[in-house]
């Protein structure tokens, strides 16, 4: 009885082996960077995946949309041209994506947020040198979160890139109602999908136009992603890659536990709240705002609200006409090319 | 949403409890355990667990027979005879998702799995775990505190893991391979980002009874 039993444990430890090798290996070569690291901060272990070519340890953090988004959901033909010049960190927001950790709803703040990605660039110096320099990209809540960490410490960062980024919650609902307003007029004037944008006007008509609520708020925010699928139709925006993220990056339960829980704990402090307008003036690094002309996430008056206020003497508005939320994936090569000159230019 | 997590699992154990504490009806009898030896009731199982998708592994364990009561009813007109079983039950499992390093951990639980067996062999079994750990491990790991950035020696999380797997399986009388199982399994993860994180995987092995003189 007992050689079977020795036999197959021998098996079940070897594989066990195997697998723990896979699990922990890196590859931190500079030129050719892909690595998994986690940061522990304050109760949250948070994975950023490094990868890209830092030679010149030049890095672009990102910070995803959301909040609740994934951090590799930015891979694409847009990134992958940056990865072939730069080293870029794709970060799991703390309850994010594979985030673990223990720690009470009440902990969980945008400052913490801000802290964690202070925390991620203490990481990244410890692995490649003190001698790493760094830009910062924020998509969507990304926009609001690269603000409140900027606003913390601009003094790690060489320069800011805010793409379609929601640096104004607070206002933003208002903003939709006027945005559907102006877009819908303008569709139904041009004679493109007019039963859809009417049918906006009844959905607007459902909505508090004087009081925000969330359920309104999230009402009008399924519609603009809707209406851009519509824009996609009558071929006012192009049509997006689907990215690089395999199925296999993210357990889909565990993504779509954490998106419903960091947004049911940070919705309340956002919509209708949360708001950098006034103190953008204090960013001074250099900037770069990239927007699509029909982004109905988050309109494209953010854009040059953006822009106007920024603190930076060293500043670029760039729309991309055929986009709407993401003009990383309808317009890469002219999204990676503006990223690439913005970076070089201020490496 | 704890309390109304643990109460489907509360209500699974009272029921295995008390079911089996109920009166004794005419067409149930105990059946005299084939042999009182610990190793001829003990059963080892190995198999492979995961999501198919994301994190995958091999999970090991071992069954123990507690109780067991032959249940006849009529059906149809034809006597039909099944095997009840309750068996002290434990496992120790290692996971892991090969395309992403974030999805690693290993587990044990122990528990109680209330067994059916027909005639012909089939079984359907529910397992509860109440008593489940699962640690996590995670690749290169650092811990920041305030200015001080160091290296996490073997990274990772402890969670409280209790589980439920409800199951089918075929039993092999008196052969080494004692059986299969096929379970679908509920796992809960707690305390995970302030809440507590369902997992789900699938589990297929075997069954081995080494006293079985039948290879």
């Amino acid at each position: 009885m007992k050689r079977p039993l020795v036999h197959t444990f021998k098996i079940v430890v070897l594989a066990i082996a195997a697998l723990l090798l896979n699990a922990c290996s890196n590859d931190h070569t500079l030129g050719n960077l892909d690595a998994t690291v986690f940061v522990r901060h304050k109760g949250a272990d948070m994975p950023a995946y490094i990868k890209g070519n830092a030679e010149e340890k030049v890095f672009l953090i990102t910070l995803h949309g959301g909040p609740g988004g994934l951090g590799l959901g930015f891979r694409g033909k847009a990134f992958q041209q940056i990865e072939a010049n730069y080293g870029v960190v794709y970060f799991d927001q703390r309850g994010s994506g594979m985030s673990q950790g223990n720690y009470s709803e009440d902990d969980v703040t945008i400052d913490l947020m801000a802290e964690d990605v202070l925390a991620l660039v203490k990481v990244i110096k410890r692995i490649y040198g003190n001698d790493s320099r760094f830009f910062l990209l924020g998509h969507s809540w990304g926009g609001a979160l690269g603000p409140a960490t900027l606003l913390k410490d601009q003094s790690e960062f060489l320069g800011w890139i805010n793409v379609d980024g929601s640096h104004d919650p607070k206002d933003l609902y208002f903003e939709y109602i006027r945005n559907f307003e102006r877009v819908a007029a303008a569709q139904i004037e041009l004679g493109n999908s007019v039963p859809f944008w009417e049918s906006v006007y009844d959905e607007l008509d459902k909505v508090d136009q004087n009081t925000v609520s969330l359920d309104d708020f999230n009402r009008l925010n399924i519609l603009a992603f809707d209406a851009e699928t519509y824009l996609n139709d009558d071929g006012l925006i192009n049509d997006e890659e689907s990215g690089n993220v395999n199925v296999s990056d993210y357990n889909v339960l565990t993504f779509f536990w954490n998106i419903f829980k960091i947004q049911s704990i940070l919705d309340d402090d956002l919509i209708g709240e949360l708001s950098f307008t006034e103190q953008l003036s204090e960013i001074t690094l250099p900037s770069l705002v990239l927007w699509g002309r029909y982004d109905m996430v988050v309109p494209e008056f953010y854009a040059q609200e953006a822009f106007d206020n920024l603190g930076s003497g060293e500043k670029k508005l760039v729309i991309f006409e055929r986009s709407g939320h993401s003009p990383m994936f309808s317009e890469p090569n002219k999204f990676a090319e503006e990223v690439l000159q913005f970076m070089g230019q201020y490496k | 949403m704890k309390r109304k997590s643990l109460l489907p699992l509360l209500f699974l154990l009272q029921s295995t409890v008390f079911s089996y504490g109920q009166n004794q009806s005419k067409d149930e009898t105990d059946t005299p355990l084939s042999s009182a030896y610990f190793w001829d009731r003990t059963e080892f199982k190995v198999g492979l667990v995961g999501t198919v998708f994301w994190s995958n592994g091999l999970s090991v364990g071992a069954e123990y027979l507690w109780k067991e009561n032959e249940k006849t009813k009529t059906r149809r007109g034809e006597e039909r005879t099944n095997i009840h079983q309750f068996l002290f039950n434990g496992n120790l499992g290692f996971v892991t998702n090969f395309s992403s390093k974030t999805d690693t951990g290993a587990y044990t639980n122990f528990g109680l799995t209330w067994r059916r067996t027909n005639k012909k062999g089939r079984q359907f079994s529910i397992e509860l775990n109440p008593l489940g750990y699962y640690r996590s491990f995670l690749p290169e790991t650092y811990k920041v505190n305030g200015e001080s950035v160091d290296k996490v020696f073997l990274p990772g999380r402890g969670y409280y893991a209790p589980s439920l797997s409800v199951g089918i399986g075929r039993q092999r009388k008196g052969k080494v391979r004692s059986g299969s199982y096929f379970n679908i399994n509920y796992t809960m993860r707690t305390p995970y980002n302030s809440g507590a994180l369902p997992t789900f995987s699938l589990q297929y092995g075997f069954r081995f009874n080494f006293n079985n003189k039948k290879p």
